[in-house]
């Protein structure tokens, strides 16, 4: 059956919590942002590359507006409906 | 009855149970397990299950749902359920809760990326003598925290009850004596919060338990302004067309009062869900 599907550029979108440009935008709030270390006593620095990762939360939610799409500035994310 | 009274034996609600406040309880250490931030020992399995859950929904296969759904609700029927509170509940928790502080609230952190960096912007409480230890995980608490006092809680309290959030209080776990591990009762918005979204979207009871109570309209007081309508967050509050009153389905009512306290003209009472047989066994 045909459904939503979202592909991230991990390689290309490194610091998402920074950024936070799809997260804010998406209607549906279908993405999550997580951080990717835990450590004793800091703080993450969510400029640092790969701190933190982009995820589809609920990617079943996603109504395929592009959105986030248009406004990704490091043009990371795909979007399609097949 | 309440499965969280059934299970913690108390006589009234189980939260309001000042044995389960005690200075003394901490989460019980499994045996030979290693303590982890946020009891975030099972989180591994919740994404992964949620993402199943997603994906099922997504591909609409319904006999995929219908699996990982159960095993997500049993997931957090043991490791980390909620439940709605009203603001009065809210003000009681606080005489016994010691000690209490705002902090940020971490699902808008996971789904919007909104970064709360000071007092004025936590929107989550932190209860309970684990709120000792922030400093040891301060990517938790992005910001910090502020220890607050009851009359500033209650007052942080309206705040957030005015600006229209649900409240809802969180256990993570079993304490000592097996009680619950009170841990947080936090302000709550669809779609940035989460156990909210799991709840209304994909229909996972035990990550979001509805409150004690559901509200009851006097029609002979409402005025039919509609601010409960626009304040109700699950849908189950309706303006009637023919009589121009709210009208309010109590079987989708959690009981979160953001009604009661909005109504102008005081229309609305919240009335215990034990109170009405139907009722009874709508958690």
């Amino acid at each position: 059956m045909a459904h939503q599907r979202i592909e991230i550029d991990h390689a290309k979108c490194t610091t998402p919590y920074a950024c936070k440009k799809c997260l804010q935008i998406c209607p549906m709030a279908v993405f999550g942002v997580a951080p990717m270390k835990m450590e004793k006593f800091k703080e993450t620095d969510e400029n640092e590359p790969g701190a933190f990762k982009l995820r589809v939360a609920f990617g079943d939610k996603c109504i395929v507006c592009n959105e986030c799409v248009e406004v990704c500035p490091v043009h990371a994310l795909t979007v399609t409906y097949a | 009855m309440c499965e969280f009274c059934e299970k913690f034996g108390t006589e009234d609600i189980w939260y309001l149970d000042p044995k389960g406040h005690g200075r003394q309880l901490y989460r019980k250490q499994v045996a030979g397990g290693r303590y982890v931030p946020e009891a975030i020992s099972y989180r591994q399995r919740r994404e992964e299950l949620m993402g199943l859950v997603g994906q099922a929904h997504m591909e609409k296969d319904q006999a995929k749902i219908q699996e990982y759904s159960q095993a997500l609700d049993q997931l957090y029927k043991e490791n980390e359920p909620c439940q709605v509170v009203p603001l009065k509940d809210c003000y009681k928790l606080l005489e016994y809760a010691n000690p209490i502080a705002s902090m940020s609230c971490i699902c808008r952190k996971q789904t919007r990326a909104l970064d709360e960096r000071n007092a004025d912007e936590y929107s989550c409480m932190g209860l309970g003598t684990g709120m000792f230890k922030w400093e040891r995980w301060p990517e938790r608490y992005r910001g910090g925290v502020q220890f607050l006092s009851e009359q500033q809680g209650k007052e942080w309290f309206d705040k957030w009850d005015k600006a229209g959030m649900v409240h809802m209080i969180m256990v993570y776990g079993t304490a000592s004596e097996g009680r619950p591990f009170i841990g947080g009762l936090c302000n709550c918005d669809y779609p940035d919060c989460i156990p909210l979204r799991i709840r209304l979207d994909y229909g996972i009871q035990h990550v979001l338990l509805k409150g004690h109570y559901v509200a009851i309209p006097d029609y002979d007081l409402c005025t039919g302004c509609g601010t409960c309508v626009q304040r109700c967050q699950f849908g189950a509050i309706k303006m009637e067309v023919t009589t121009q009153k709210a009208n309010i389905d109590v079987f989708k009512c959690f009981g979160c009062g953001l009604c009661e306290t909005g109504c102008p003209v005081e229309a609305i009472t919240l009335e215990r869900r034990e109170k009405y047989p139907a009722l009874r066994e709508e958690w």
